[in-house]
């Protein structure tokens, strides 16, 4: 008799939105199936306060949120610990801590993961390893999983970043680059309601997590060279990147970020001639206020462009 | 008979409003409380605009800007309705043409506006935290015993203001009232309220922009002369309070109504119908929406809120 299929569990937060293709095709790959727990609505964002503390950022409340969700309908639920990628910098604590988090608050879950910190030799190609033979899987093809998954995120990711270019370059539409976590500005919950209200203005949304990331981190030294935290280098480069191409900046963060509120604040003091806005999104927002920042940001960039015209 | 052009300004704690011709004069104005009923403020506010205008002025457009614009524009079917960042910069630059900076503090808003060449070039809002504004300073005044009117020449008296705490408004109160125990006069209490609205303001609003003259500070709080002081103590330069400080939002949309080019003759009549809003929680899918539905004598004219298709009707 064919065993069934094992059912792994991916909530649709947080580091989901960065490392989707590698994660599903890796499990993919592995013969399991995988369900994402869907778009996130304010039943997800209830239970994830309910399930989180108080000082937990909305980012991952909703999180929570998503791995209630999954509860009773997977066999396991992925939440990986990423604290590192070299001994420079380092992810938000929450990164490193959410396996333990969602282990200690949820009693009934069982959890995969692997671990990433470099800072402590603990390589992502080991991490995977190890995650695959702990499902009782042949090495060799474990190894084989991780490598094509590899490779399609990379290529995904090169293809957005080309995408991205492209539309930098052809269009005559105002250009936004919006700075978020990428768990910030495609969560439907958080990011949507502003991408969708840009877009109804005529507005062509530019991501600053599309751009390459290698390239951005390497830019983001220009603005500081002590930025910490890479998940904000790899999305702040994108403003040294694209300075030339767009028309103003939003950053976009939600309500208590730490590295957010200190690297957001720097930029603020420190980029000079292009129109910038800062929108935080807490759990109680409504989103009468955000229109208002939103469309007097698109009338003071069209003005300004106008004239820049001229 | 003369063209005349309505702009309304429906904000958290007053509303206002104007009626200016086509040279941009102020032929009717007033100022009101909307004490949490936007309708009936607006209902008030044309009353009370009508009997300033003679018979021969006809209102051709109408705008409205502020917290309340999408309501009260969909109920006088309004022409233009725009935020009130861009619609205080118009009606600013229309008095002061040359104007580089323009400080805002309204009752739960406060803005940072820049200018340069008579558009706007930069802006900064307060974030989720309503510290420092009118509805603090209020809460303050009643706690305190004065009435908010009176707040300005209170902190003028003062010659050592207190040192307040006034990032949040709940730290500040407790501050305020330990102060007062230990002995710190009213006046100077009242005046270091003033210096810490002013020194919240420009650490958070303000924060990286950069203060040129002519400055112009506008707002419900403008008219608090204890603020307006403390501001020119801070920033070094002397700060521009207009008379028609507070009307320079209902004045830019009333332009903005009147540049838009789409005329409709306008009935104050409308200040007797019956406008009803409803506002509930949609729940045939799991984003439950607040959707709000607006009725003119019980018929259904507009409603907003739905993030789907299952939440129209």
């Amino acid at each position: 008799m064919m065993k069934d299929k094992i059912k792994v569990g991916i909530p649709r937060g947080l580091l989901y939105f960065k490392h989707e293709v590698l994660w599903k095709t890796f499990f993919e790959e592995l013969g399991c199936n995988v369900v994402v727990s869907p778009e996130t609505n304010k039943e997800n964002l209830n239970k994830g306060i309910h399930y989180s503390i108080d000082e937990s950022c909305l980012s991952a409340k909703i999180y929570m949120g998503h791995v209630d969700w999954l509860r009773n309908k997977v066999d396991y639920v992925f939440v990986p610990r990423i604290a590192s990628y070299s001994k420079q910098n380092q992810t938000c604590t929450k990164f490193f801590a959410m396996p333990d988090i969602v282990e200690n608050t949820f009693k009934d879950i069982k959890i995969l993961k692997y671990n990433l910190d470099i800072a402590n030799g603990k390589t992502e190609r080991a991490g995977f390893i190890k995650l695959g033979l702990s499902l009782n899987k042949n090495i060799v093809k474990v190894l084989f999983a991780y490598r094509k998954a590899k490779y399609k995120q990379l290529e995904n990711e090169r293809k957005q970043t080309k995408e991205q270019e492209d539309i930098l370059e052809k269009t005559d539409k105002i250009k936004i680059l919006i700075v978020a976590h990428s768990y910030n500005i495609y969560d439907k919950l958080i990011g949507f309601p502003v991408q969708d209200y840009l877009k109804k203005l005529n507005i062509e949304v530019i991501y600053a997590d599309k751009a390459s990331k290698d390239e951005s981190i390497r830019a983001s030294y220009k603005i500081s060279k002590s930025l910490y935290w890479i998940y904000n280098q790899e999305i702040l480069g994108a403003i040294e990147l694209y300075k030339e191409k767009i028309d103003g900046i939003i950053f976009l963060t939600t309500f208590p970020c730490g590295p957010d509120s200190l690297v957001n604040d720097l930029c603020i003091r420190k980029i000079k001639n292009i129109p910038l806005s800062y929108i935080l999104i807490d759990e109680l927002q409504g989103e009468a206020g955000i229109h208002t920042r939103l469309e007097s940001f698109v009338d003071i960039i069209t003005a300004r462009r106008l004239r820049l015209c001229l | 008979m003369e063209r005349a052009y309505l702009g309304i300004d429906v904000g958290s704690i007053s509303t206002k409003g104007v009626v200016i011709n086509d040279s941009n004069n102020i032929l009717a104005e007033k100022y009101l409380w909307t004490e949490g009923n936007p309708i009936q403020a607006v209902k008030n506010l044309l009353n009370e605009l009508k009997t300033q205008l003679n018979d021969n002025i006809k209102v051709k457009a109408v705008g409205t800007t502020g917290s309340a614009r999408k309501l009260v524009g969909t109920i006088l079917n309004a022409q233009a309705i725009k935020n009130e960042i861009t619609a205080h910069a118009i009606g600013t630059t229309s008095l002061y043409p040359y104007v580089k900076t323009i400080l805002e503090i309204g009752g739960q808003d406060s803005k940072i506006i820049i200018m340069d060449d008579g558009i706007v070039v930069d802006y900064a809002m307060n974030t989720l935290c309503a510290a420092g504004t009118g509805s603090f300073l209020s809460s303050q005044a009643k706690r305190l015993g004065i009435e908010v009117d009176e707040f300005g020449t209170y902190a003028l008296k003062s010659s050592s203001p207190t040192k307040i705490a006034a990032r949040c408004t709940v730290f500040a109160e407790s501050d305020l009232v330990h102060k007062a125990q230990i002995g710190h006069k009213k006046e100077d209490i009242v005046a270091g309220l003033c210096k810490a609205v002013v020194n919240n303001y420009l650490n958070n609003v303000g924060k990286g922009k950069k203060i040129r003259v002519p400055i112009v500070f506008q707002g419900g709080v403008s008219k608090n002369i204890g603020v307006t002081k403390a501001f020119e103590e801070s920033i070094g330069e002397k700060v521009i309070v207009d008379e028609h400080g507070h009307l320079m939002g209902c004045l830019g949309i009333a332009i903005l109504a009147r540049d838009s080019k789409c005329e409709q003759d306008f009935d104050f009549n409308i200040k007797d119908m019956k406008f009803e809003t409803k506002g509930y929680e949609c729940e045939k899918c799991s984003n439950n929406c607040e959707i709000i539905k607006v009725y003119r004598n019980e018929e259904l004219i507009d409603y907003w809120g739905n993030k789907c298709d299952n939440g129209a009707q």
